[in-house]
């Protein structure tokens, strides 16, 4: 629902009401729940490889952390995120832990970002403009590993995964991809 | 199809001050009109036999006539589009005349004014030399910026224009909290200045910080040529910011070049509608070339105005630590260290650098680019100015003290109140879309595919050839009120002095081809409340905000001030889309 914010902004303005200083009360902070823009939420699409995850599903919201800019990038202009996953239908292992990775499109790049303990609720942070998050069942979760071991559970790519080459498409069809360095 | 005829020319109400704006244009064209058929010659139609260079992406014609802006040369061409040149005819200014009888233009001069005082400002041709090619631009009193001008916090200070340029203009002193009468908005709350014309504006003050003034008559040309000035208005508590050893200013600017020179604008309309024109060389301060001398230590305090018509961008001080201390209109509640300034067109920012070790470093704009052709997004980095750190080490309290972030315990008091309305329903909701009506069938498909992923924010011109053949006749900038479903000029919104209105603004991703607006306010001061629903824990009065793609904004703006003003996106070549209206306050009984 587009207007997601207009449900939560309400909320988030009552608890405001009355409270002093500059400096927000913690639990005001915890009863903040931002509205991700529907339009960079994307699906959390499961493997099917790990015995009773097969009809999980999940949606990742993403928004901005708090800037004074209105717009959160690094200092060599990549976006930084917030993200929140919320997951049906997936049951937590009985052994080892479901560990939530972030990773670059070409996977060059990974970062353990935490264990999932709640499926109704995981917030991480990504600060790349692509990027895959991915759940993988692991004997334990390790915050010093390179990358996962373990079968991936489930997986959703950002919204800006979806910006792909022309060459050879739409109207560069004629354009040979192997001339821009796809095969 | 919306209809833009009603789009003036200038970019004011369509209603009732179209009259002017034809007026207003056949006045300009005509002049323009002579000059070209006495000179250049210049048309919008190309020549016969006209090649595309496509290796270099130029056309060769003449200075005066279209060239196609420089574009990355691994880019394909979209095909059908390999002749085609905007509708609308090519503008220099000073067409005709000979360059080197123009006046050359001079760096800007600090201008400091107490209450009462007046200031002589000429609107004039000048001559720059950028890049190695001279040319005609526009200057206040013949200076890039325009003269600094210095005034007392609660002072009115008068200015007197005159337009000595080939076209109508007016003054607009953005952020400025002055009498309507002197906001410079043609046909809404003055005439424009004609040319040989004078007009005098009384510039109250009311509030501190970092403004600035440019035209309000196709902000696209005229500011892009070099129409703009900061104002600083200077607070009676000495010790408003915490210590600095010195105050820079750093305007920041962009225009749009290749190797014979400015690529021309529109005239009868923009031409880059779609994104605004993106400049290809950088200006600080009006030079290409700006740097700064400072010691080892020394805190610089930097007022930061973006006058690009639409570039955002991301200013990084090389390793050194930057304070973020003020904004738009004034200080923040709390001082903040950050890693960069995202500074959006019309933006300001007021932050604190020390810079602890010898040698150079770099102010640049450092941005993710996209390349739409490959699907990609790729490291750019732009030098903006450069800062040599040499000499004696500065000393004292000052450079030791920098480590300390203060609370503004009197803006806190004035400010901290206003989140109670974070809680309730927006008086208004705007929601930002576009329409497109006549542009080449290629465009249209490239863009409806490229909408697969649009990115919250274009720091780049990643289409440079679509965008440069859009124009404002073809492209509506609209906002939408929710509810009515009344777009631009026909939003009617009315009010009392004081109160304080709730506004959302949501850039609805789902429109034909979305882009990130910073909004802006005219005559009055705003809060952003919250984005995406978001609260704000570091409350600042604001004139303008963007909203990236996607995102929701809810800002209450203090109604403080009576009159007739402005509400529109602050990328020029929205702006004369359509991108505004107007709405009233009505004064205390």
């Amino acid at each position: 629902m587009r207007w997601s914010s207009l449900v939560l902004t309400p909320l988030v303005g009552v608890l405001a009401l009355g409270v002093g200083g500059a400096t927000l009360g913690a639990e005001w902070e915890a009863c903040l729940q931002p509205a991700s823009p529907e339009y960079y939420q994307f699906a959390m699409v499961p493997t099917g490889r790990v015995p009773g995850t097969g009809n999980a599903r999940g949606t990742a919201d993403v928004w901005f952390p708090h800037t004074p800019f209105g717009v959160a990038v690094s200092p060599d202009g990549s976006y930084r995120y917030e993200f929140r996953l919320r997951f049906e239908r997936l049951r937590l292992p009985r052994q080892g832990s479901f560990v939530v990775w972030v990773t670059t499109t070409d996977l060059d790049q990974v970062e353990a970002v935490g264990e999932l303990t709640d499926p109704a609720a995981f917030e991480g942070e990504v600060g790349w403009n692509k990027f895959l998050v991915v759940v993988t069942h692991e004997d334990a979760f390790d915050p010093e590993a390179a990358t996962w071991q373990g079968p991936v559970v489930i997986r959703g790519m950002s919204r800006s995964g979806m910006m792909h080459t022309m060459a050879g498409h739409g109207p560069f069809e004629q354009e040979k991809c192997s001339s821009y360095g796809y095969e | 199809m919306s209809d833009v005829a009603g789009v003036g020319w200038w970019g004011e109400k369509p209603s009732p001050s179209l009259a002017w704006g034809r007026r207003l244009a056949a006045s300009w064209a005509s002049t323009l009109g002579a000059a070209l058929v006495l000179g250049l010659g210049v048309g919008a139609a190309p020549a016969a036999g006209q090649q595309m260079d496509h290796a270099g992406h130029r056309m060769p014609m003449a200075e005066g006539a279209w060239r196609m802006p420089p574009m990355d040369p691994n880019m394909p061409m979209l095909p059908g589009l390999e002749m085609a040149l905007p509708p609308v005819a090519p503008f220099l200014a000073a067409a005709g005349i000979d360059i080197s009888t123009l006046p050359e233009a001079r760096p800007s001069e600090v201008v400091e004014m107490a209450g009462g005082d007046t200031l002589d400002v000429d609107v004039s041709i000048v001559r720059r030399t950028l890049n190695g090619h001279e040319m005609a631009m526009y200057g206040y009193n013949g200076q890039y910026p325009g003269p600094l001008i210095q005034a007392p916090q609660g002072s009115t200070v008068v200015v007197r224009v005159t337009n000595r340029i080939e076209s109508p203009t007016t003054v607009h002193w953005h952020g400025v909290r002055l009498d309507n009468a002197f906001d410079g908005v043609p046909g809404l709350t003055q005439a424009p200045i004609e040319v040989g014309e004078t007009f005098v504006y009384d510039v109250k003050v009311p509030d501190a910080g970092m403004f600035w003034y440019h035209p309000h008559v196709r902000e696209d040309v005229q500011q892009d040529l070099g129409l703009y000035g900061n104002l600083l208005v200077t607070p009676p508590d000495p010790e408003y910011f915490g210590p600095a050893h010195r105050e820079e200013v750093l305007v920041l600017d962009d225009i749009l070049m290749d190797e014979a020179g400015a690529i021309p604008w529109g005239e009868e309309a923009p031409t880059h509608a779609l994104m605004g024109r993106f400049g290809t060389v950088m200006l600080v301060n009006g030079e290409t070339d700006h740097g700064l001398d400072v010691r080892p230590g020394e805190v610089v305090r930097f007022y930061m105005t973006n006058v690009a018509n639409t570039r955002t961008f991301n200013v990084t001080f090389g390793e050194a630590r930057v304070k973020l201390v003020g904004s738009d209109v004034g200080r923040y509640e709390r001082e903040t260290w950050v890693q960069s300034v995202v500074i959006a067109p019309a933006e300001r920012y007021v932050v604190d650098v020390q810079f602890p070790e010898e040698g150079p470093v770099v102010i640049a704009n450092s941005i993710q680019a996209v390349n739409h052709f490959r699907g990609e997004f790729y490291p750019h980095v732009d030098t903006l100015a450069v800062v040599t750190v040499g000499g004696d080490p500065a000393e004292g309290s000052t450079a030791d003290g920098y480590e300390d972030l203060r609370e503004n315990a009197a803006v806190v008091a004035e400010l901290d109140p206003l989140r109670a309305h974070a809680g309730r329903e927006p008086e208004y909701t705007l929601e930002t879309t576009v329409r497109v009506n006549g542009l080449p069938l290629p465009i249209v498909v490239s863009m409806e595919i490229d909408t697969l992923y649009v990115p919250p924010m274009e720091w780049n011109d990643a289409m440079p050839m679509m965008n440069w053949l859009s124009t404002g006749d073809q492209v509506t900038w609209i906002l939408r009120e929710a509810g009515t479903g009344r777009e631009n000029g026909d939003i009617a919104w009315t009010f009392d002095e004081g109160d304080l209105v709730k506004i959302r603004v949501f850039n609805d991703p789902d429109s034909f081809h979305p882009m990130n607006h910073p909004i802006h306010v005219h005559g009055q001061r705003f809060v952003v409340l919250a984005r995406d629903g978001m609260a704000n824990d570091n409350l600042v009065w604001k004139d303008t905000a963007i909203v990236p793609v996607g995102s929701t904004m809810d800002i209450l703006v203090e109604m403080s001030n009576p009159g007739d003003w402005m509400l529109h996106c602050h990328i020029a070549e929205h702006l004369h889309a359509g991108m505004m209206f107007d709405f009233t306050v009505r004064p205390a009984p």
